[in-house]
This record gives C-alpha cells, sequence and structure tokens, in this order.
C-alpha cells in the first residue's frame, strides 16, 4: 500500500512539474490591447474619436494603410486626467508589426509630442507601412502625459508577405541610401563583440591562476602583495594603455567616416490647427440619464430645440467609440468594425423631423451588449459618474451637425 | 575519515580540488551578478539603454555610468580585498552584457520584433578594464573611486560613439529633420512609450552651445566617484564572515 502511495505521490509530483512547464512554453499572442479594461469614463469623456477610416482591411508586406478622422478633445475632460498639454498620436498595435511612416494632425507632421486644446476638433491621419504578417487589431490611440494611453476604436487588419521581404529604405542628408531595418547591425555587432573579447581575455588572464582558495589564504596570513607580480602589472598596464588608445582611435575614425552628424531632434509642437466646425443651430439638454444594469441600456430624457432653418432628426449617439444609430436616419457605410457599431441601438420615443423653431423633449435609449462587453457600464464604479458623448443630427438635405453631451448617470439596479 | 584528517590525500588532489572550486565560484558568481545587476540596471537605467533614440549627449551620458557603476565597485571590494583578484568590474559588464544580449535578442526582437539596430545594450567595457587596472595598480579604494570613477564617467561616450555615430547622421524626412535614431524611434511604434516619455536633450547645459557631451561625461564621472564609495562599501558590508560565524 505505501509503495503505491509513493508511486502515486511521485507521479502526481511529475505530472505537477510537466504542468508547470507547458505552461512556461505556452505563450499565445496578445492580440488586444486592454481597451476594455479602461476606466469607461476616461473612453467617454477624454477623447471622441470619429469619421474613422482604415483605408484596407488586408495589406502586403511593404504596401501602406492609412487610418484618417477626427478626434474631439472633451470640453469637460475630467479633473482625474491630466490635460492634452502634451500629447502623443500614437496607434495601438502589438509592437512593431507596422511601422509608422507617417502621422499628421491637422495636415502637420507630428513625430513629436503636440499640445492639443479642450473643446476643439482635430483631423489626424497614420500612415502605416506592413512589416509583420498576422491578424493584428489597429487602434486609434493618443497619449497624454500624465492621464496615460487613451485608446480609441480598433479594427482587425491581415497583413500578408514574409516580414523577411520588409525593406525600409531611408535617404539621409548626406546622400546615402540606407535600409534602416538591417543598418549598422555589422558594425554593432563588431564593436560590442570586440569589447566582449577584451574583457574576455582580461577576465583569462586572472583566471588561468589559481584563485579562491590559495590567494584567500595568502590575503590571511599578510602575503597579499605577493599575488600581484611585475608581468601582473605591465599586462594591466598594457590592457589600461590599449583600451584607452583604441577608444581615441576608434572615436577618431568614425569622425571620419561620419562628419556629419546631429544630436536626437526633441520637443513639444505648439499651435496645432483645429478643424473650424460650423455653428450649431439644434441646442440640446439632458434632463437625466440613467443606466438600466439588468437591461444594458442607457436612457436619456432630451429637450432638443431646433433653432435652424431645416427640420433634423438624430441620427447617432456616439460614446467611447461605440456607435448607437437610428437606422431609418443613418447607416454606416465606411465599414466601422462590428463589434462596435450597434446599428439599431438607438431608439428614439419620437423621432419624427423637428421643425425648425420647434422645441421637444424625447426619451433616448441607447442598447447594445457593446455595453457590456466593452464595459462601459463600469462607469458606475467610477470615482465621476458623468457619461458623455456626441450626438449627430441629420436635417433633411443629409447635412450633420455634432453636439455634445456631459450629464450625471444614474444606474438602476431593478 | 575523521575530521581532522584531510579531504584530499595529495597536493595535486589539492590544487585540482581547489581548481573545480575556483570554476564553480566564478560560474555561480558570474551568473548571480548577471541576474542581479541586470535587473538594477534595467530598473535605473531601462529606456537609455533599451533604444537608440533616447542614446543622447545629455541624460544618457550622465545617467548611464552613475547607475552602472554601483556592482562593479562592489564586486571589485570582495574580489580585491579578499583574494587581490582584479575583474570585479569586468566580470560585472560581461554578466551585464550577456544578460542585456539575451534579453534584446530574444525579447525585443524575437518577441516583439524590433530590430536589433535600435535596441542594441550600451557599450560599458572600456571603463570597466580601466577601472580594474586603475584598483589593480594603486591598492587603493580612495584612488580608484576618484581615478577609475572619473574615467568610468569619462570613457562611455567615446567607448559608444562608434557604435551610434552612424545613427546620428540627419535625415530629411516629410518637411522635419531628424536623424536616424529619431526615425527609428517614430517608424518602429512603442505603444507604451510614447515621444514625451522619452528623456533627451533636457538640462540647462545650453551655454555649452554644440559641444555638451564632455561636460556631461564629467558630471557623470564626478557623481560616479561618489556612488563608487557607496557601493564599495557596500561590497565591503557584504564581504564580512561575520553572518558565517553567526551561524
Amino acid at each position: 500500500m505505501k509503495l503505491l502511495k509513493d508511486k502515486v505521490a511521485k507521479l502526481s509530483f511529475v505530472a505537477l512539474l510537466a504542468t508547470v512547464t507547458a505552461s512556461m512554453f505556452y505563450t499565445p499572442t496578445a492580440a488586444a490591447h486592454g481597451e476594455k479594461s479602461q476606466a469607461a469614463f476616461m473612453r467617454m469623456r477624454t477623447i471622441h474619436w470619429f469619421d474613422l477610416n482604415w483605408s484596407k482591411e488586408e495589406v502586403p508586406v511593404n504596401d501602406t494603410m492609412t487610418i484618417s478622422g477626427k478626434f474631439f478633445v472633451f470640453s469637460g475632460w475630467p479633473e482625474t486626467v491630466d490635460k492634452p498639454e502634451i500629447s502623443f498620436l500614437n496607434i495601438g498595435i502589438p509592437g512593431p508589426v507596422f511601422i509608422r511612416a507617417g502621422s499628421w494632425i491637422g495636415g502637420q507632421l507630428v513625430p513629436r509630442s503636440v499640445s492639443l486644446e479642450l473643446g476643439e476638433t482635430y483631423d489626424f491621419k497614420v500612415l502605416l507601412k506592413a512589416r509583420r504578417p498576422g491578424d493584428w487589431h489597429v487602434h486609434t490611440m493618443l497619449n497624454v502625459k500624465g492621464g496615460g494611453p487613451i485608446i480609441g476604436p480598433g479594427k482587425w487588419v491581415t497583413v500578408t508577405g514574409s516580414m523577411k521581404d520588409f525593406k525600409n529604405p531611408i535617404t539621409t542628408l548626406t546622400g546615402e541610401t540606407i535600409d534602416l531595418e538591417t543598418y549598422n547591425l555589422d558594425n554593432t555587432y563588431f564593436w560590442h563583440a570586440f569589447w566582449y573579447a577584451l574583457g574576455l581575455a582580461w577576465m583569462g588572464y586572472w583566471m588561468k591562476k589559481p584563485m579562491f582558495v590559495p590567494r584567500s589564504i595568502a590575503v590571511e596570513s599578510g602575503k597579499a602583495d605577493s599575488l600581484i607580480s611585475s608581468t601582473d602589472r605591465k599586462v594591466a598596464m598594457g590592457f589600461a594603455a590599449g583600451t584607452i588608445a583604441i577608444v581615441a582611435m576608434s572615436m577618431s575614425t568614425t569622425n571620419e567616416k561620419f562628419p556629419v552628424t546631429t544630436p536626437l531632434q526633441a520637443g513639444l509642437l505648439r499651435g496645432i490647427k483645429s478643424i473650424e466646425m460650423p455653428v450649431t443651430s439644434v441646442a440640446v439638454k439632458v434632463e437625466d440619464a440613467t443606466y438600466r444594469v439588468p437591461g444594458r441600456a442607457m436612457q436619456m430624457t432630451l429637450t432638443i430645440t431646433n433653432n435652424g432653418d431645416s427640420a433634423v432628426r438624430l441620427g447617432e449617439f456616439n460614446t467611447a467609440g461605440v456607435r448607437f444609430l437610428d437606422s431609418n436616419v443613418a447607416q454606416d457605410e465606411t465599414g466601422y468594425p462590428d463589434d462596435l457599431l450597434a446599428e439599431e441601438g438607438l431608439t428614439v420615443s419620437d423621432n419624427s423631423p423637428l421643425a425648425p423653431g420647434q422645441s421637444r423633449t424625447v426619451q433616448v435609449t441607447a442598447s447594445d451588449a457593446a455595453w457590456e462587453v466593452y464595459r462601459l457600464a463600469d462607469l458606475i464604479y467610477d470615482p465621476d459618474s458623468r457619461f458623455a458623448g456626441l450626438l449627430f443630427f441629420y436635417d433633411e438635405a443629409g447635412k450633420r451637425q455634432l453636439i455634445t453631451i456631459d450629464a450625471p448617470l444614474i444606474p438602476t439596479f431593478i | 575519515m575523521s575530521a581532522s584528517q584531510s579531504a584530499v590525500r595529495s597536493r595535486a588532489e589539492a590544487v585540482k580540488a581547489s581548481r573545480t572550486f575556483d570554476w564553480l565560484i566564478c560560474f555561480t558568481l558570474f551568473f548571480v551578478v548577471l541576474g542581479g545587476y541586470h535587473i538594477h540596471y534595467m530598473l535605473t537605467g531601462g529606456d537609455w539603454d533599451f533604444w537608440t533614440d533616447w542614446k543622447d549627449r545629455r541624460l544618457w551620458v550622465t545617467v548611464a555610468p552613475i547607475v552602472a557603476i554601483t556592482f562593479p565597485a562592489a564586486v571589485q571590494a570582495m574580489l580585491w580585498w579578499r583574494y587581490r583578484l582584479p575583474f570585479g568590474a569586468v566580470l560585472c559588464i560581461l554578466g551585464l552584457l550577456l544578460g542585456e544580449w539575451i534579453n534584446r535578442y530574444l525579447n525585443f526582437w524575437g518577441w516583439t520584433y524590433f530590430p536589433v539596430n535600435f535596441v542594441f545594450p550600451s557599450n560599458l567595457m572600456p571603463g570597466a578594464i580601466v577601472l580594474d587596472v586603475i584598483l589593480m595598480l594603486s591598492n587603493s579604494m580612495v584612488l580608484t573611486a576618484v581615478l577609475g570613477g572619473l574615467s568610468f564617467g569619462l570613457l562611455f561616450y567615446p567607448g559608444n560613439w562608434p557604435i551610434i555615430a552612424p545613427l546620428h547622421v540627419p535625415v530629411e524626412y516629410n518637411g522635419m529633420m531628424m536623424t536616424l535614431a529619431d526615425l527609428q524611434g517614430y517608424h518602429y511604434v512603442r505603444t507604451g512609450t510614447p515621444e514625451y516619455i522619452r528623456m533627451v536633450e533636457k538640462g540647462t547645459l545650453r551655454t555649452f552651445g554644440k559641444d555638451v557631451a564632455p561636460v556631461s561625461a564629467f558630471f557623470s564621472g564626478f557623481m560616479s566617484i561618489l556612488i563608487y564609495f557607496i557601493w564599495h562599501f557596500f561590497g565591503q558590508w557584504f564581504n564580512k564572515t561575520d553572518f558565517v560565524k553567526s551561524a
């Protein structure tokens, strides 16, 4: 019986070891970027991305695609997040599976950080060149100093081909054309190998002699000075002089080879041009807003006033990149990601055209599983339980107006 | 065999046992130092060492030697005062560079596809060799701290210049001038490292015009002197046999 128990114990231990080892070698691809984990109020009340377009869904290696659109820097920016006075237009991808060949805000190239103004809308474009094959979730993203990465909507893009074919040719101001993917690699390997070999030679010189026990005995018995011979001193001086000479010579020859070098470039880009948004003729007042937890639906009571000269209807509510549409008024024709699109997710108690000069109070319901899937329902656990978003109204000619809303949100649990 | 008898029966056996012990200790020490020093250096010098677009003439030159001279000072204290072995600094840098290269090659390139020419580590070997030689020739902690620490800081930038200079060639890109290193940082997307995190070209050394690197190197050397003292004492303190005796 004891023998059996021992065997079971041994086998269990082996199985445990095998499991732990197997789990260490199991490294699945990380496809998402934690966008759902970011606090809901961060996504709802900071940067509102809209009119987004991913130019391609499949790109061969070396080919390019763009992500373009607009973002509104929300006027009611939360107090708990630093304002976007130092920001960086980034892209949310799993490592450099694309290279960022260019990025622009308001038509200006933005390789550096930028200063953005609250309440302004900016257009942007990011040019990506495909580098590594695979299916990648490509997000818009704005990093804000003191606020962290504010991730926008993402769409799956497939890169085809082979990474070994990837080339990144650049022509320098000295007239040389190089491939940035492999440039300077041999030089880097050479110098590191050279200095490593020199370090090993120094170590080897001492390691070929007896080391710890006899030397410790000698030091303990007061004969430490006898352990360093005059040959040792000469060798050491040779190493030091050689090191300094090699450093001096290699620096000198490098300067001859590369006479034109410049320091790294850094700095904040100010004065980024925003879009002149048309003056709106629709006014919206949020009377109240509740989130019904079991129904995964947000209900708003809005008083809408049309001060324009054409009747309008509410077509879309956009918050945190999730678009709730009234399909009778607006449809998506841009290939927006399915998981972020509720094509019939917006219900308005009376969405008949609101005539000029009229005012109407309506119940608006934005319902979709996206509330739960994208963890926007977690807003009720945030420190500042307010919601915000963009409302898009359409007039009879199909002209669109953008209105922002920002109000407290009351959860209902029954 | 009683406790008073020797474990070896001849001088040849004693020499063999001693050499085996040497190799065991060297092997263990190398990897212990590699692990500890690597973590320390990544936590304190991290991004400056990771990316070419952080390797500037001001902060990288200043920070890297200051945070790098720590373990060499401590290991020197142990190997020199106990064994008169003058390879503490080189042993540390060999360990650090091996660890860094494994990390850069397998993690940065193998897992996340950053090109190696963008993520290679800094070269710290020239300063380490000089530091070891000065300790050996002077047999003085003070001289090693002052001359060796200063040399460690001063040799850092010129020791790396042959590797990074090609990446400081300027390029015009969509109407802006940048270096090839800047362009690497822009092209190879780092989601978690936005541009504003980059600590380069900050400071007030503007009165020195373009010749900032030597000033930064001198300051780094000066600070390395102080850090050398502190870590040398750490090494001496940890190297005591009191712990063994009390056990």
